[in-house]
């Protein structure tokens, strides 16, 4: 079953009476089905960003349809976009977007906060991820007293707690040291295993990719091909890598 | 390209920056001008020698200035907050110290005279601007806008001060601190420090002390006005204090219920971070609605106070002395002048009075005794005494509200006559039945006595000529008319020159003692307290809504930010209004509710002096509506202010 659909997706940046115009995005179509976890590449400029922006509804389409748990974003109002996606989407940034004047607890609950959830649910849904991703230690900090692993580990609970259809990453692993990424790729696969969710990343970092089931290659806002996992994590890594090539990226990434 | 031209363009890129800058310094220039508009002007200034007006500019000058000094800092910090970060840059690049000197003072330089030429200018037409209104609205009709040299040179002399320090430690800072944390300086500040509770707790003690302190001083000491100015210190201390502490106590505790601290989480939280960063605009806003709010009821209560004491000190609409040579109209000519067709007199009385002057032999001090028979005694009082020959009642022209004094009168008036007079003091009475023309006692003594007196004492004859009409307020022209007539009779006769006169004129001595010059004097003296008030009020008011204005503007970037995260994370439009109002309002009005309630306290307390407010409960009313007034205005400013927020954040 699709959780995300994208059909015949154009971006164009600029005003087109005047002509100087930008094409982001070339009739993108895709299909994501639930507990896939997939990855975008390309290279910078090819419009993995501008896609997730308006997969995810903070950016609208110039034309085309996207449809997450059968609801058409693009139909629905800023608000009630809002509210999708706090209760629809979960969302990790390549800034890890951690309010500073809350602690590791409260940016972690503040989507169920604003739910007006209950105090007892969120303290154990905060508690049940927080074990899982091993920040149950630092829930007290603020965000300038922990490291950049450990916000994005925070981040990535804030982007699960109200459980989500899908969960959109924005280069999560673009702000952190290798052993960092390594440890957001390895919650993120978790969450596919425990959890069941369904995980879409846009990443230019072949090692984060490499975690991923499926990587779609994007080119000049036009799909360009997709590879899927069928072995371990080395050898898929060599596959991205070789792929990369094809469209024009470099070879020599080691 | 040059660096010089790299630097022009970063500017030019930055005018916002300097804009904002320039603004607060051309504010602070602005107030400072009001204010020397006001204290140079020249009938303020005629009043300021003999009234209460010189103890009434003094402390909102000394704000002021110390308003001004944290105004032109702050704005001084925040600018050079982000100039800070593009020093350090530069430092690294390999920009000598010199350079950066020379760049900050030119910078400054520009600005510092601009903001002092602009300010000036739009201070003038501020200023021009509040006497034209309340000259109309309020009819004070002889306080004239006027400039002069002063009001320019002292608004120089003081901006080019703290200015200076201001540039002066900035520079001070740039210098002193690694190049490292020069280009981190705008991100550092946002750490937040620790909290206790035992400094918290001080400075609640702090307040609480001082507003005691404030009680017990109008309670049981003289010395009011001097302590007063330590109490306030203290206060502000306190409040500075506590601020920085309590909303991070309160929300250490609230965070221990849950059900009420997630709701509100997002609120708290910041509300916490503002407090902690503008613990001192949020004290400085503090101490001037705080003065504000207690200045203009205390200046209201004082002038309704003295009004109501001068008229009832006036038991009648007119009154004057005559002599055999002075002031001696027949009553018919008075009644030409005095009795109006629509304000007819309502009785008139002529009471004879004998005035005995001795001089003490230790201090040569002019004792006057003044003696008047029991029949005019009974037509001015109703009072019907017999009398002996050589008996006497000691009649004290006052009526006494509180026991102490009178107390002390029933004590001494007795031996004011006893060593110099052989009358025996039958009872002594209080009461208010004269107006002041000729002395605050009198002698009364029987007819027969007092028809002996001249062959007993040298002594002067005098009578007191007391008039009621039907309304007061009407006599203004017949006063004067009166007034004229005396003075050309007086001036056709000899002037006297003996004791009567002495430290005093005869114009004095024979003045008409009317309530509607006494009212007329009041509201003019008041009226100039009312306005200087006012002035000062419009200025502070202004300035504490620019202070959180700025404020709120200066950080206006990292709020976008804020929003624009709790955006991606699904917060809606309405949910982002709601916290930004809740945001707004807290800063708006907490500050605005402590300085009332700050302004409350020391108002209760100063009314010690006066017997309580109990005593005085219409003073509560003046409160009540200078507080309410206050705050609507303040909640207007909130409202723009909200929608201005709204729309950038947006």
């Amino acid at each position: 079953m699709a959780i995300l659909e994208a059909n015949h997706i154009v971006k164009i940046y600029g005003d087109i009476k005047e002509d100087r115009t930008t094409q982001a995005l070339n009739e993108i179509s895709l299909s994501i089905n639930k507990g896939e976890f997939i990855a975008i590449m390309g290279a910078s400029g090819s419009g993995k960003t501008t896609l997730l922006n308006i997969l995810s509804g903070l950016d609208k389409p110039t034309s085309g349809a996207v449809t997450i748990a059968g609801e058409k974003i693009n139909e629905i109002s800023r608000n009630q976009l809002a509210l999708f996606r706090r209760q629809q989407l979960g969302f990790v940034f390549q800034d890890f977007n951690l309010l500073d004047s809350l602690t590791v607890k409260e940016n972690m609950a503040l989507p169920m906060i604003l739910e007006k959830k209950s105090s007892a649910d969120i303290d154990q849904k905060v508690q049940e991820l927080a074990a899982l991703f091993g920040i149950e230690d630092i829930l007290d900090k603020y965000p300038y007293q922990i490291s950049g692993g450990q916000q994005q580990r925070t981040a990535v609970s804030r982007a699960l707690v109200n459980n989500p259809s899908i969960i959109l990453a924005d280069e999560p692993t673009g702000n952190l040291d290798s052993a960092s990424s390594a440890d957001i790729m390895e919650c993120f696969e978790t969450i596919v295993e425990n959890l069941a969710s369904t995980i879409l990343l846009v990443t230019h970092d072949i090692f984060a990719a490499s975690y991923c089931q499926k990587v779609i290659f994007i080119k000049d806002g036009m799909i360009h091909s997709s590879i899927i996992r069928e072995s371990g994590r080395e050898e898929f890594a060599q596959q991205i890598i070789a792929e990369l090539s094809v469209i024009g990226g470099r070879k020599d990434v080691f | 390209m040059s660096f010089s031209q790299i630097v022009w363009k970063m500017a030019k890129a930055n005018y916002r920056k300097y804009i904002f800058y320039y603004l607060c310094n051309t504010f602070a220039v602005m107030f400072f001008f009001v204010f020397s508009t006001i204290y140079f002007n020249r009938q303020v200034d005629e009043v300021k020698i003999s009234g209460s007006i010189q103890f009434l500019l003094m402390t909102p000058g000394v704000t002021l200035v110390l308003f001004t000094i944290f105004f032109i800092s702050y704005a001084h910090q925040i600018f050079i907050k982000q100039r800070r970060s593009e020093f350090g840059l530069f430092m690294t690049l390999g920009m000598t110290d010199r350079d950066i000197v020379k760049l900050v003072l030119l910078e400054n330089t520009i600005i510092g005279l601009l903001s002092l030429t602009s300010g000036i200018l739009g201070g003038t037409i501020f200023s021009r601007g509040i006497f034209f209104l309340l000259m109309h609205s309020v009819g004070i009709g002889q306080v004239a806008f006027h400039l002069s040299s002063n009001m320019f040179l002292y608004t120089t002399i003081a901006f080019a001060i703290i200015f200076l320090i201001a540039v002066g430690s900035s520079l001070y800072h740039v210098f002193t601190e690694n190049v490292i944390a020069n280009i981190k300086s705008s991100k550092t500040a946002a750490a937040l420090k620790n909290n206790s509770p035992i400094i918290g707790g001080i400075g609640a003690a702090f307040i609480f002390i001082s507003i005691i302190g404030v009680y017990l001083t109008y309670a049981y000491s003289n010395y009011g006005g001097e302590l007063l100015f330590i109490w306030a210190i203290f206060t502000i201390l306190g409040v500075y204090i506590s601020l920085n502490q309590f909303i991070s106590l309160f929300i250490e505790f609230v965070k221990r219920r849950e059900n009420y601290y997630y709701p509100r989480m997002l609120f708290l939280t910041s509300i916490n971070y503002k407090f902690k960063h503008l613990t001192t605009i949020l004290t400085l806003v503090i101490s001037l609605v705080m003065i504000t709010i207690l200045y203009g009821t205390l200046n209201l209560s004082i002038y309704s106070m003295e009004k109501k004491d001068v008229l009832e000190s006036k038991p009648y609409d007119i009154a004057f002395l005559q002599t055999e040579t002075k002031n001696n109209l027949d009553q018919e000519t008075v009644y030409s002048i005095i009795d109006q067709e629509d304000n007819r007199i309502q009785g008139y009385q002529q009471i004879p009075v004998y005035t005995h002057y001795e001089r003490m032999e230790d201090d040569n001090w002019l004792v006057s005794y003044s003696f008047m028979s029991i029949e005019s005694f009974q037509e001015l009082t109703s009072i019907s005494y017999e009398l002996d020959n050589n008996e006497m009642l000691y009649f004290i022209n006052s009526e006494f509200e509180n026991n102490e004094q009178e107390e002390y009168y029933q004590e001494n008036a007795y031996y004011f006559a006893d060593e110099n007079l052989e009358f025996t003091l039958k009872e002594i009475i209080a009461g208010n039945n004269i107006n002041y023309v000729s002395d605050s006692a009198f002698f009364i003594i029987n007819n027969t006595d007092f028809e002996q007196l001249e062959s007993q004492f040298d002594g002067y004859k005098s009578t007191i000529h007391q008039i009621n009409v039907e309304d007061w307020r009407e006599t203004d022209g017949a006063t004067n008319k009166l007034e004229k007539n005396l003075l050309a009779y007086n001036k056709k006769t000899p002037p006297i020159m003996d004791e009567r006169t002495e430290g005093s004129t005869e114009e004095e001595f024979f003045k008409v003692d009317s309530k509607i010059k006494a009212f007329q004097s009041i509201k003019m003296e008041n009226g100039i307290s009312f306005f200087v008030m006012t002035v000062l009020s419009i200025i502070f008011f202004l300035g504490s809504f620019i202070l959180l204005y700025l404020n709120l503007f200066s950080e206006i970037e990292s709020e976008k930010e804020k929003y624009r995260k709790l955006h991606a994370i699904g917060i809606t439009d309405k949910e982002v209004k709601q916290a930004v109002t809740k945001e707004i309002r807290a800063i708006f009005f907490i500050p605005a509710i402590i300085g009332a309630i700050l302004a409350f306290c020391y108002f209760i307390s100063m009314m010690r002096d006066i017997g309580g407010v109990m005593a005085n409960p219409g003073l509560l009313l003046y409160f009540g509506g200078i507080t309410i007034t206050y705050l609507l205005v303040q909640f207007i400013f909130y409202l723009y202010a909200r929608k201005k927020i709204i729309y950038k954040l947006m």
